[in-house]
């Protein structure tokens, strides 16, 4: 017995413990400190997987932040001025580890390297952005308008970055407003952005509208968004909301404003060419605000490369849909996606990332390398996630097997962009803007949203993750609907209500919950690892 | 004052969406086109052969089957009309004309339109065989390229549809004789609605809502004589002795087609002398201008684009312009401040009236009034509390500045 015990405890030591909990498993749940989320040490992946995430991953990144900020700074002083003066910098910089460490907790294997390798992406996308905030923002520098803030361009987050590429030969950077204070610090402390939407309820705005369009416009109460560029380019992705920000936001920033409307009914051959002539007239007015000329070479160069990075995303999807040797998990995959979809091509971080995780991709196919062995069930996340759980996909698959494969926020500007002539550029231009995060299965008729069974199918999924986001009116219209559909079809499907980024409507626990009770009571399953059914993380970043 | 000699016959026509005038119209061979939005073009839906009717469901206080379809935080507007509709109560439309103007009323729209798909199953909420319902793209600025679209989106999904589906004449000729129709409707509510302008005014706030309210819910045909009668009466209307209000308010914000809520506002003292709002007179009957060589659709086009107040707008000059016609309106109504009213869920105008109650405040020194409502909430304590004290606060104003 003696034996047995030290040869499991050899193997335990050099593989790592199993993850079911049939097999004596791991029990991720116990490494929790209560309420904190912190881990009482680090999880033991085995010999091979805990030294490449302490080399590979930990340190790697460390290093890598600290790099990326010489390599994109002007100077790293401005870098420590923006820390201390920015609230969602001096808040979310330092636990970006801790946000590596729950979105890969329990992976092995490709499984760990491919999702880590899109997390360094973000990361070092993510420093990018912040370098060139702090480069040109006129708090930092003495109120001075400096040449980076002659060489840059707002625009709200929704944006998509394609439409800056014929500027950027010429040195100009965009910088999607809220991308960073907002988007990001939500997935890397869920705590942060609480602070913005109390801001703009107290000027007396009820609580309901879309928690995100309320964070968007709270970072302009609070005054706590750089002062980085001379113009400002809005659109009306990708709801009511979004569109009455853009007007709050405009009283505070006070710049000349341009307001880039994409047709709601994007189906409608009609509407095309009138997205076409406003796309034109955003790129007149950035011309008269600069007085630099469009540039085709600058448009084209970039958009070749981003019509790349749109290929390699297909050869992945391939491979998630027809096999079971992706490897990426779901957070690390819908991250990525719209992250490096709506910032564009500014510097060579997506595609770096692509090509590794290609490599990892195509050896576990070789190889048959299935990287998550313990999938019950190929999952389809529908709507908008919650980004302050955003790893919840990677608790669901260590808890229940449930293996998120594609999300529908992936499935957005699901195009290449001709780079042949100027008229099919354009022409394509209105299509990829009509089909923007958010919108492509939102508006522009029902049907759109209902795109979810052709998907299921196409990624050979069996049970559907229905995100619930309780202030999104478009989907909320549609909740009945979907009710029906679901029993009609006979699909197994679970809701997920959560508010987008304010962690205090829903709670991660409470997410946890409803998924428990839907995988116990509906599904009849017993956990893989029962540590982790409940477990309090309130206080986590 | 006087009773206004029509306005109970007018007060029972919007008891509900197929009053007896839509029955009549209906009778009488026309068709009956549903629209929720101003961005609809009312005039359009007004050809011979067919009748617009603004869709209301007044008396919807309980939507619970809209409530499941919809979800309790969606507007109560929106989750009306889809219970309204689920009950049977638009049976007699024979299209609905939509718009993706707003979410809420987007969704409600599309619950109700055959889809023909297999990807989700139709309702056939609307039980008449004839039923159709399309969609208009509506743009978000003020420019040529918004003009251009908007006319061809409404020739190819207002126009068209209506002379294939039920053989009505779109021609030119039509549609300049329409206009005119329309717009004796416009005089005729504008001469009743500027009798608010007086010092004492010889119609309230709630007279005039309801004045407004058939215009847009009726066959024009049928309600142009009581509205030509009631503009005579108006001629020779004796205001009271003693003026019965303490206050005169505009009132402003998003869908209101309640006329109780009016008379909330009035009974704690604010005259409403101007309603800007959806529904409203404000935009909606505004005389739509044929230039010389202008087509009248373009026409129409471009008059329902440069009228609309509403929040949707994005270029940054129509943002801020919109506070100063606000303002603009306050002077020309003489009104001692502003009511910014939005509906819960409405997310345009929860933006907007956090803006306006610190703009007009700051900028144009008129008091605001900010608050939140439902689509039906006449009997609202808490709202009359909130009244009560702004009349209270602008006369305490008043007497501070020695007026």
């Amino acid at each position: 017995m003696a034996k047995m015990n030290l040869a499991k405890a050899v193997k335990d030591f050099w593989y790592g413990k199993p993850h079911t909990a049939e097999e004596g498993g791991r029990r991720l749940g116990d490494l929790y400190e209560d309420k904190t989320g912190l881990l009482k040490h680090r999880e033991w992946r085995g010999v091979k997987d805990t030294f490449y995430y302490m080399y590979n991953i930990w340190g790697y990144n460390y290093v890598h932040m600290v790099l990326d900020i010489l390599k994109y700074s002007n100077n790293p002083i401005d870098f420590l001025k923006g820390t201390l003066r920015y609230r969602w910098m001096g808040q979310t910089y330092l636990p970006v580890i801790h946000w590596f460490e729950r979105g890969l907790q329990g992976m092995r294997g490709e499984a760990l390297a491919a999702s880590a390798w899109h997390y360094r992406a973000m990361v070092s996308a993510s420093i990018h952005q912040i370098c060139n905030f702090f480069n040109a923002d006129t708090r930092l520098h003495g109120g001075k308008q400096n040449n980076a803030y002659k060489h840059t361009f707002y625009a709200n987050e929704t944006t998509c970055g394609t439409l800056f590429y014929p500027w950027m030969d010429a040195g100009y950077q965009y910088i999607p407003m809220e991308m960073i204070p907002y988007f990001v610090t939500c997935h890397v402390n869920s705590h942060t952005v609480l602070n913005y939407i109390d801001a703009v309820q107290s000027l007396g705005l009820p609580g309901d509208p879309c928690p995100m369009c309320q964070a968007e416009s709270g970072l302009f109460v609070l005054d706590d968004v750089p002062d980085s560029a001379p113009l400002i380019i809005t659109c009306n992705e990708a709801c009511d909301a979004s569109v009455s920000t853009h007007t709050l936001q405009d009283w505070f920033a006070n710049k000349p404003l341009f307001a880039l409307p994409l047709p709601m009914q994007f189906d409608d051959p009609l509407v095309k060419k009138y997205c076409m002539n406003e796309i034109e007239e955003c790129w007149k007015f950035i011309e008269e605000q600069t007085g630099v000329p469009f540039s085709w070479e600058s448009m084209k160069k970039r958009l070749e490369r981003q019509n790349k990075l749109q290929r390699d995303e297909w050869e992945k999807w391939e491979v998630a849909s027809k096999t079971d040797y992706y490897p990426i998990n779901g957070v690390a995959q819908a991250l990525f996606r719209i992250y490096s979809t709506q910032y564009g091509i500014q510097g060579d971080f997506w595609e770096e990332a692509s090509e590794k995780v290609k490599k990892i991709m195509y050896k576990c196919v070789e190889k048959k390398i299935n990287p998550f062995p313990q999938t019950r069930h190929r999952v389809i996340a529908w709507s908008c996630a919650p980004l302050y759980y955003s790893n919840w996909c990677t608790w669901a698959y260590n808890c229940w097997g449930l293996n998120v494969i594609i999300n529908m926020d992936s499935l957005m500007f699901d195009m290449e962009i001709r780079t042949d002539s100027y008229e099919n550029m354009l022409e394509d231009m209105a299509t990829y803007h009509m089909w923007a995060p958010m919108r492509r299965m939102a508006v522009g008729g029902m049907h759109h949203i209902f795109e979810l069974w052709d998907y299921m199918k196409r990624f050979n999924c069996d049970m559907v993750a229905m995100y619930d986001q309780l202030q999104c009116k478009g989907m909320q219209g549609v909740h009945g609907l979907f009710e029906d559909e679901f029993r009609k079809r006979n699909i197994n499907a679970f809701w997920m209500p959560h508010a987008l980024p304010d962690c205090r409507t829903v709670s991660r626990a409470e997410i946890r919950r409803q998924i428990n009770d839907y995988m116990t009571t509906v599904m009849h399953e017993e956990p893989l690892d029962p540590s982790l059914l409940d477990f309090d993380d309130s206080m986590t970043w | 004052m006087k009773d206004l000699k029509h306005l109970i016959f007018f007060e029972k026509l919007l008891q509900e969406a197929n009053n007896d005038l839509v029955k009549q119209g209906k009778a009488d061979g026309n068709r009956a086109i549903g629209y929720t939005c101003y961005f609809m073009p009312e005039v359009l839906l007004d050809l011979p052969g067919c009748f617009s009717v603004r869709l209301r469901a007044p008396g919807c206080t309980s939507p619970d089957i809209a409530t499941y379809y919809l979800s309790g935080r969606v507007c109560h507007y929106a989750r009306s009309l889809l219970e309204r509709a689920l009950e049977g109560g638009y049976n007699f439309l024979d299209a609905q004309m939509g718009t993706e103007t707003c979410t809420a009323t987007c969704r409600f729209q599309e619950h109700i339109q055959q889809k023909h798909l297999d990807s989700v199953d139709d309702m056939r909420i609307i039980d008449n065989d004839d039923f159709f319902c399309t969609f208009t793209d509506i743009p978000f600025k003020n420019t040529e390229n918004s003009y251009q679209h908007f006319e061809t989106q409404l020739r190819a999904h207002v126009l068209e549809p209506l002379h294939e589906h039920f053989g009505i004449d779109i021609s030119d000729e039509t549609l300049l004789k329409t206009i005119e129709d329309h717009n004796e409707v416009c005089r005729l509510i504008n001469e009743i609605g500027d009798y608010r302008k007086l010092d004492n005014p010889t119609i309230t706030g709630y007279e005039f809502h309801v004045i407004q309210l058939v215009s847009l819910a009726c066959p024009k045909y049928l309600i142009l004589p009581y509205l030509r009668e009631t503009a005579e009466e108006m001629k020779t209307r004796e205001p009271d002795q003693k003026k019965n209000f303490r206050c005169k308010v505009v009132l402003a914000g998003s869908e209101n087609d309640d006329p109780d809520f009016t008379k909330l506002v009035e009974s704690c003292g604010a005259l409403v002398v101007c309603d800007r709002f959806c529904y409203g007179a404000v935009e909606s009957r505004i005389p739509i201008e044929v230039k010389e060589g202008q087509s009248p659709l373009r026409a129409i086009a471009e008059h329902y684009l440069k009228t609309s107040n509403c929040p949707r707008f994005m270029p940054q000059d129509e943002m801020r312009a919109r506070k100063k016609r606000l303002a603009d309106l306050a002077k020309e109504y003489h009104a001692d401040g502003i009511i910014i009213a939005s509906n819960k869920f409405c997310e345009y105008w929860s933006y907007e009236r956090v803006i306006d109650t610190f703009i007009l405040k700051r900028d144009y020194g008129i008091p605001v009034c900010s608050i939140e409502k439902e689509y039906i909430n006449s009997a609202s304590g808490q709202l009359r509390t909130r009244f009560q004290a702004f009349v209270e606060s602008i006369e305490i104003k008043q007497i501070q500045e020695g007026n």
